[in-house]
């Protein structure tokens, strides 16, 4: 089962997979899912030009491996992963990390609201600022809104680990917050 | 859902990559494909990241030092050696001429016994 550049399969054939609909070509591929892959590596690079790069590289290696989707679930899961992969093989390999070491990252100035783009942004850092695994898990968590059992599953990880790594990085991040916004109930 | 996760979700919501990023990463499937590194390309890479060139740096200097110390107590074992040698050479030839002059004086005595 291959589609091979510009040329859509159907897989009526396998009924598990046809409910899933058909694989679209490359460019909608690229087009569909550029949003989920560059803001993965995004969340976790802290970086544009780094994320976009991490992010062309998955969709290049896709390519070469396009004929072993099997279905759009497949497609989906198997992006997460490379892309997963990818960035912290890149923060491996450029001694990226720790771009912001926690007690850098400055704290929230000011009491936030619900929707405080200060708030989001301090927080993004405070991700960023978390060792590769578990911030990997944490964007998985909250950009993906995957469950830690599909977490484990993208990560190659024990599903315990990752509900430790969600908490323990939850931990971190409250006791951060709460250090500047104490009276704030988080 | 706490506060704070729910401000997790909007701090970490999806975001749009650059313009054009889907027609830069569908020139570069288009595109040649890069040319396989040959193996000396894959020796320049042992040197090139700046950690590498540290631990080949420690590493000649790690196998230089014990190398220094080795010459070095060589060379101090062949000047000691060479000085011993002087040394009885030069006892040697204090011994052969007090044995001369030993045998001069047996050689004189020995002419005044003959003569009495």
């Amino acid at each position: 089962m291959s589609i091979a550049g510009g040329t859509a399969i159907r897989l009526e054939e396998d009924p598990e997979l046809a409910e899933q609909g058909e694989i679209p070509d490359f460019a909608e591929i690229v087009r569909e899912h550029q949003g989920m892959v560059f803001s993965l590596a995004y969340h976790f690079l802290h970086d544009r030009g780094l994320a976009e790069e991490a992010a062309q590289e998955v969709f290049l290696e896709l390519h070469r491996h396009l004929g072993t989707i099997e279905s759009r679930a497949h497609l989906v899961f198997w992006l997460r992963k490379v892309a997963s992969r990818r960035c912290i093989d890149q923060i491996r390999r450029r001694s990226f990390w720790p771009k912001f070491r926690l007690d850098e990252v400055p704290e929230p100035a000011a009491k936030a609201d619900e929707r405080d783009p200060m708030l989001s942004r301090a927080l993004a850092r405070l991700v960023a600022s978390l060792p590769e695994k578990p911030r990997m898990v944490m964007i998985l968590r909250y950009q993906e809104d995957l469950g830690p059992a599909e977490i484990a599953q993208v990560m190659d990880m024990p599903v315990a680990t990752v509900k430790s790594h969600l908490q323990r990085s939850l931990d971190i991040l409250r006791d951060k917050l709460a250090r500047s916004v104490g009276e704030i109930a988080i | 859902m706490s506060y704070l996760e729910d401000d997790l979700k909007m701090a970490l919501r999806r975001t749009e990559p650059p313009e054009g990023f889907a027609n830069r990463v569908l020139a570069r499937v288009s595109g040649p494909a890069p040319a396989q590194p040959s193996w000396w390309q894959y020796l320049t890479i042992l040197v090139r990241p700046p950690r590498v060139q540290w631990v080949a740096l420690s590493l000649i200097v790690s196998f230089m030092i014990p190398a220094a110390g080795v010459y070095r107590k060589e060379r101090q074992a062949r000047a000691e050696g060479e000085r011993a040698k002087e040394q009885l050479v030069f006892a040697m030839r204090m011994t052969g001429n007090k044995l001369h002059r030993v045998h001069q004086k047996v050689l004189e005595m020995g002419r005044t016994d003959t003569r009495l």
